[in-house]
């Protein structure tokens, strides 16, 4: 079933000359996780709002094209609706905090009191956010005396509580350190495990190649490529788009080790393993 | 500033415009103190927050602040509401009119806002200290005109003044300065139109 | 964790109290003294406030707060027993400063007065969490918005101030002048507010993207995590503070 259907969007922000979104035309699968990568200012942001509803109802600006995450039409619903089916987490920790809220429990509450729903199952929603992202232990703690990583979980937490078909994560992890960013990409997984469709925009190529079913390339808000990891970081011009592949990728590259019956290179650590071995 | 249209946009940047304006309140007045300058610079936050979504938040703002200062720092803060409600509101009023574009018009703005705060704060004095501030300087000439004119309130008037209008003044100031500094995007939030144009 | 507010932690009968009647309690005891301006009245509530106080068990730390304002009433006394308009019979004292007695009870008038406000607010802000008071006004039916907007304040500001020492650190180690002469000062006032009015603005834009998302413009019912709070006869002690309203406007009018 597809869960998001983008149908020649087009996006330009109030007072900009340029267009943000250069019509974007692509589907997702449910349960599918897919990557967003490119240069920074290539689209990447402004694409995950526009899943969400943000782009255009908080920014107005100028709008072309549908939009149609798990049947609802974007530009024909509000945020608020929207958040029920997808939810989006951003880069910086902190600043979704609501700051209204004394414990950490609470705040991942904060949008199913809004929502009105009943409080029975307010708490197993909670309680159920809060095991698969691992934070029972901090349940009671103040929300701004956790960690990088334990704040961002409790983020997604509080987006999964609501429980949306699809969630969008923004660069979750550019701000964490490396145990931060562990604990998250774990989590994303976890997610991914239990059926949700998971769209990622990220630098993290590594990480990218590893959980992504496919990835979507953008440059100048313009669709380069959407294709499976091993095709997009096998393109030879992957730097004219600002984006280096993974490692493992530049590596095989310059040995022209390619993966079995395939002209694409490999794009994880296994995979490099295997065709390296075989040599 | 162009003028503008809607006066009422209760719309998600500006409510959390009002817990930033508070902050900013307080970080003027921290400031102040720090670098002992001799004036308050308490409204910064208000003054800004009129300017960039208009009267109404302003004065929302302004007896938030009150309000708050209130439950956790001075309780007299409450009195005072009034005057930081006005202040919001007449720099959100002249902002949305249009009127504060070029630092000389904002210099008459900034003395509009002192005598507005001035206009409420006195009779406030009057009601709740008698006529005083609690300011030094202030009440000292409180002392003198009450002595020399047996007016209550021509005291009062001429110690609020004093103290509240070259405050205001650079207050003001200070606000038209950070918001000509803003970012586009960031003003744009607050003063872009609400219109969705169509790209199909 | 040290929270914004001048709450303090006691188990005494008043804090037991639903908050909205202490608001109550802080209007009758602002207004009643003005509907009724006798000397008499004003005394019952100054004693009756400040009674209120001990049995809250929070005198001690009312003191802070009564001491600064003790200074400014001690210049009123002066002020007003020296320079009242209406002063005729001189008390005591040498020229031009002789405290005459319609000053000094006008300066008494002001004192009791000062004394029951202050004491009146300070019943409210000692003795109420701020977030079970902005829980109670939005039960009572305060915009939720509005409520989320001043319950966040009180940890929205702390964070503010702590990024804020960050960046006076990170100025001052660029160099930026704090002492000095007065121009000196004034000019380092922009550059150092500057950026912190910056840093904070893009993240209340972050904030409200977040909120949109969780809901925070939804129409319709909201519920509660928290199970309503039964504050000891809420309804009676409110009806007995707006009947004390009541009657004071009624004995007023009868003359």
């Amino acid at each position: 079933m597809k869960k998001v259907i983008v149908e020649h969007l087009k996006y330009r922000y109030p007072q900009a000359e340029t267009l943000a979104l250069d019509d974007l035309s692509f589907e997702v699968d449910e349960g599918e996780m897919i990557g967003i990568i490119g240069r920074n200012g290539a689209g990447k942001s402004t694409l995950c709002q526009a899943l969400v509803g943000l782009v255009p109802h908080f920014y107005r600006g100028a709008y072309g094209g549908r939009v149609t995450v798990a049947g609802l039409e974007v530009l024909k619903s509000s945020v608020g609706r929207l958040s029920a089916k997808v939810g989006i987490v951003f880069q910086n920790p902190f600043t979704q905090v609501t700051g209204a809220k004394w414990t950490v429990y609470e705040e991942v509450a904060f949008g199913l009191e809004n929502m009105g729903v009943p409080r029975k199952e307010m708490i197993e929603r909670v309680d159920f956010a809060l095991h698969l992202l691992g934070l029972e232990d901090v349940k009671d703690r103040n929300p701004f005396e956790l960690s990088g990583g334990q704040a961002q979980r409790m983020a997604i937490a509080g987006v999964i509580a609501l429980k949306p078909e699809i969630i969008v994560l923004d660069e979750p992890t550019s701000q964490l350190d490396p145990q931060g960013t562990e604990e998250v990409f774990r989590a994303i997984h976890r997610l991914s495990e239990e059926g949700m469709t998971v769209i990622l925009a990220e630098h993290k190529m590594e990480k990218i190649a590893r959980y992504c079913n496919r990835v979507l390339l953008l440059d100048e808000g313009k669709l380069i490529q959407f294709d499976t990891p091993a095709a997009v970081f096998s393109r030879e011009d992957l730097m004219r788009f600002g984006v280096a592949p993974p490692v493992y990728t530049r590596v095989c590259r310059e040995l022209d080790a390619r993966r079995e019956g395939s002209s694409h290179f490999p794009v994880t650590l296994e995979e490099a393993c295997e065709v390296l071995k075989g040599r | 500033m162009q003028q503008r249209k809607s006066w009422f946009r209760f719309t998600t940047p500006s409510l959390v415009l009002i817990p930033v304006a508070v902050g900013i309140n307080y970080v003027g007045k921290l400031f102040a103190g720090t670098l002992k300058l001799p004036l308050w610079l308490d409204s910064i936050g208000t003054v800004l927050a009129g300017m960039l979504a208009g009267p109404v938040i302003g004065a929302l703002a302004g007896a938030i602040n009150n309000v708050i200062y209130g439950l956790t720092v001075d309780p007299i803060s409450f009195v005072y509401g009034l005057t930081s409600l006005f202040i919001g509101l007449v720099a959100g009023i002249m902002a949305f009119r249009g009127w504060i574009d070029g630092w000389g018009k904002a210099l008459f703005v900034g003395l509009a806002v002192g005598l507005t705060a001035t206009a409420v704060s006195t009779p406030l004095n009057v009601w709740f200290w008698g006529g005083q501030t609690g300011n030094l300087w202030g009440d000292a000439l409180f002392a003198a005109v009450l002595a020399r004119t047996d007016s209550v309130w021509l005291a009062s008037f001429l110690d609020e003044v004093v103290v509240d209008v070259p405050d205001k003044l650079l207050t003001v100031l200070a606000a038209y300065a950070l918001f000509r500094g803003l970012p586009k995007n960031i003003r744009q939030l607050y003063t872009g139109s609400r219109d969705l144009e169509s790209l199909d | 964790m040290k929270t914004f507010s001048l709450y303090v932690e006691k188990d005494s009968l008043i804090h037991r109290i639903d908050p909205i009647n202490k608001i109550l309690y802080v209007l009758t005891a602002v207004s009643v003294p003005l509907i009724l301006p006798s000397m008499a009245v004003s005394f019952l509530w100054m004693l009756t406030s400040l009674a209120l106080l001990a049995a809250a068990k929070v005198i001690r730390q009312s003191l802070p707060v009564f001491a600064f304002v003790s200074l400014v009433l001690g210049t009123v006394v002066l002020i007003q027993g020296w320079f009242y308009p209406g002063n005729q019979t001189p008390l005591f004292g040498r020229e031009p400063f002789v405290f005459y007695v319609e000053g000094l009870m006008n300066a008494l008038r002001i004192v009791v007065r000062v004394i029951t406000i202050v004491a009146a607010f300070l019943l409210l802000v000692l003795t109420t969490r701020p977030a079970d008071l902005v829980e109670e006004l939005v039960r009572r039916g305060l915009s939720p918005r509005l409520g989320y907007v001043l319950a966040s304040i009180f940890q929205i500001l702390p964070q503010m101030i702590k990024t804020t020492r960050t960046i006076m650190d990170a100025q001052r180690s660029r160099g930026l002048e704090t002492e000095g002469n007065l121009w000196v000062r004034v000019k380092a006032f922009l550059p150092l507010i500057g950026p912190v009015v910056m840093s904070s603005l893009i993240h209340a834009k972050e904030r409200a993207l977040a909120l949109e998302v969780r809901g925070i413009h939804f129409e319709g019912k909201r519920t509660w995590l928290r199970e309503k709070r039964k504050y000891p006869h809420s309804r009676a002690i409110g009806a007995c503070l707006l009947l004390v309203l009541a009657l004071s406007v009624v004995w007023r009018i009868l003359g």
